[in-house]
């Protein structure tokens, strides 16, 4: 008797490691949002900056003590909106080859080509942006430099394409062979079959794929920071202006921030934090649809 | 327009669109192994990144040249790309080793200097100790800058030979390991990678042994599984955030190797978890079954049956978060600085090979050597890509028939 007690108080001690180890995930997340939120919303709380001017500021100069991030949330806004409508038309159109139109021996290599891409690091993107992008861009701009909102945009396209790539094509392989063989019954041609059948029966996975690219653009920052300019001020008017997105503010300063400018990169946090939490939110809710549904 | 024709330009879009993803992956790469293929040689993956200046401490001893003066100009331990021989090399025989000059030039800057070509047996260059004691190991790619306070700048080759001839006894001679290698970022990104898994493989596999084994659907599960993905769609900057304000403040473990393996492992988890449970959920139903009825208990069925059918869903798991690690930039940005050195204990700080391509193409413009760096990573990540395909290739034994 002693002996099977024993067995099962042992049995009971590991199971709760096991759901110890589990719960480090929730308390990660918990941890996170509490030590950003914490250092972030202090200098608001404490009346050392006015929340309304880091919001509606145009300038960040630390030096005379101006803290405002308005023009990195459109500049983060406009990459990223560039970056999606780029990005995504290929990423679809890539991924209906791979699953409707090309051979499995030729959809394998693409996908391996794909999953090649999304293995190439950050940094690496951000060099080649720098190396070919910025000097391209240069060109054809009217400013002195080639780091701007346009080769930030190109470069960020780039980096979604393998997300969107891998997801869309995955939910349009989920789509049914019925709903296919019935279109071309009804004497559709494949490509009618692909736009009118198979992408709108794929729509809320397709969906999920868009707002993780926009989840990948919006937080991306190593790429982005070689190649935007980092301005300390100025909303940006033309494609080819420079902007200073969020994320960038961010890894820019924060090596010798002090004080209240460090508690107001946390601040930039924040609101990035937000931003990637509404992405997470959309994602769930698309996904749960598609099990709903 | 008739349809066939209205079809085909689609195609044609499609075949496009497929064709600019497949090139950009093909620019990319391209660009990359051409502007830094160049760079790459041995010299690179071994040296440090900086340069070191010492000063060697030896006595002096009549050492004769063991070998024909043939032999002596075929040593040639300098980059032909870089470096070109300007005079000699010239043996001298109260140090025991040949010099050559030769004039360097690479991307930033130009500089004629005298680099030790050849070292004899016995040579005192050999135990030359620095002033702490601690002996030198002098090599022969090293450059020679003075000796007993006699400095060789601008001098030529043969003033060099008889200034350091006419010396004898007591030996101070200032010499420079030369830099411009990824040596230490290299071994800075393999700790991170071993302390990072160290620390997120065992959470990660309980956790997902947790979640396929234990819980039953229900509140909890959801909330673990929304917190993993949560995780995992955080980027990396605001991983960077929390590091620096919990693991490098609040921990006071500094910008470190450890508060930067610390971050990754977080990093890392959702990755872990999820391969993890794909591979359990694999293992069909029957094998638990039989164990059980054995009578064996539900630990000894999950670690005696279901874990070892997992491994090559865990093995996997390895190699992306390795791939993980090696590409994560921002997050160590913040938490393991840019010092490019081999950090000597876990709480000083190294930068690991993305962060140092970063680093040389940001503040100092040489889009060339992050290049050249850039390749190590990408042959590393393609090796990872290959062995990541074999291993979860092997995961579906039991479904495939």
């Amino acid at each position: 008797m002693e002996a099977i007690k024993r067995k099962k108080r042992k049995e009971k001690i590991v199971e709760i490691i096991f759901l110890i180890c589990a719960s480090v995930a929730v308390l990660s997340v918990l941890a996170i949002t509490f030590f950003v939120f914490y250092n972030g919303l202090a200098p608001f709380v404490t009346n050392s900056y006015p929340l309304w001017n880091f919001l509606s500021g145009v300038e960040w100069r630390p030096d005379s003590n101006l803290y405002g991030i308005f023009y990195m949330i459109v500049g983060s806004v406009f990459a990223t909106f560039g970056a999606i409508l780029i990005g995504v038309p290929i990423a679809i159109l890539t991924a209906v080859f791979i699953s409707e139109m090309a051979s499995s021996r030729i959809g394998k290599a693409i996908r391996f080509a794909v999953e090649l891409l999304a293995g190439i690091p950050s940094v690496l993107y951000g060099i080649f942006g720098l190396g070919i992008i910025v000097p391209y861009v240069l060109k054809i701009s009217p400013f002195a430099q080639g780091e701007s909102l346009l080769a930030t945009i190109f470069v960020l396209a780039i980096m979604i394409l393998p997300t969107v790539v891998s997801i869309a094509e995955t939910s349009i392989a989920a789509v049914p062979k019925e709903y296919r063989e019935g279109s071309y019954a009804l004497g559709a041609s494949k490509v009618q079959t692909i736009f009118r059948v198979v992408l709108p029966a794929g729509r809320s996975g397709i969906m999920t794929g868009v707002i993780l690219g926009i989840g990948r653009a919006i937080g991306e920052t190593m790429a982005v920071m070689l190649v935007c300019g980092n301005p300390i001020a100025g909303i940006p008017t033309s494609i080819f202006s420079q902007i200073r997105p969020l994320t960038t503010n961010i890894a820019l300063e924060m090596g010798y921030a002090s004080g209240v400018h460090q508690q107001l990169l946390y601040s930039t946090g924040v609101i990035l934090f937000i931003f990637i939490m509404i992405i997470n939110f959309t994602v769930n809710k698309l996904v749960k649809q598609k099990v709903g549904s | 327009m008739s349809r066939k024709i209205k079809d085909n330009i689609v195609k044609s879009i499609i075949y496009l669109a497929t064709a600019i993803t497949l090139s950009v992956l093909l620019f990319i790469l391209g660009f990359i192994f051409v502007k830094g293929i160049g760079l790459v040689n041995w010299d690179f993956l071994t040296r440090d990144y900086n340069e070191k200046v010492f000063y060697a401490f030896t006595q002096s001893e009549e050492i004769p040249m063991s070998i024909d003066t043939d032999t002596l100009s075929k040593n040639t331990p300098y980059d032909d790309r870089y470096e070109t021989l300007t005079e000699g090399p010239i043996y001298i025989e109260n140090i025991g080793a040949a010099v050559s000059k030769i004039s360097y030039k690479n991307y930033t800057s130009e500089k004629e200097q005298f680099v030790i070509s050849y070292i004899e047996k016995g040579s005192p260059l050999l135990n030359a100790k620095d002033s702490t004691g601690a002996t030198i190991n002098i090599k022969t790619d090293f450059i020679l800058e003075s000796i007993n306070g006699e400095s060789f700048e601008n001098l030529t080759l043969d003033e060099v030979v008889s200034i350091i001839s006419s010396q004898s006894g007591d030996l101070k001679i200032k010499v420079v390991q030369p830099g411009g290698g990824i040596k230490s970022n290299i071994i800075t990104t393999l700790y991170m990678v071993l302390i990072s898994l160290l620390v997120a493989l065992p959470i990660g596999i309980f956790g997902a042994i947790y979640l396929t084994e234990y819980a039953k659907p229900g509140r909890i599960v959801n909330i673990i599984r929304f917190a993993a993905e949560t995780l995992a769609g955080i980027p990396s900057i605001v991983f960077g955030l929390f590091g620096m304000a919990f693991f490098v403040v609040a921990l006071n473990l500094q910008i470190s190797l450890i508060s930067g393996s610390l971050t990754v492992a977080i990093i890392l988890l959702p990755v872990i978890i999820r391969s993890t449970e794909e591979a359990l959920k694999t293992v069909p139903m029957a094998f638990r079954e039989g164990s059980l009825a054995l009578g064996a208990t539900k630990l000894q069925t999950i670690f005696k049956v279901v874990l070892p059918c997992a491994v090559p869903g865990i093995a996997t798991a390895v190699l992306l978060s390795i791939g993980r690690v090696v590409g994560e930039s921002a997050a160590l940005l913040l938490t393991a600085g840019t010092v490019s050195q081999i950090p000597g204990t876990l709480f000083s700080p190294g930068s690991t090979l993305t962060v140092q391509a970063y680093y040389i193409a940001k503040e100092e413009g040489n889009i060339e050597l992050a290049c050249a760096i850039g390749i190590v990573i990408i042959v590393i990540v393609i090796v990872l890509n290959i062995l990541s395909r074999i291993t979860s290739d092997k995961l579906d034994v039991f479904n495939k028939k």
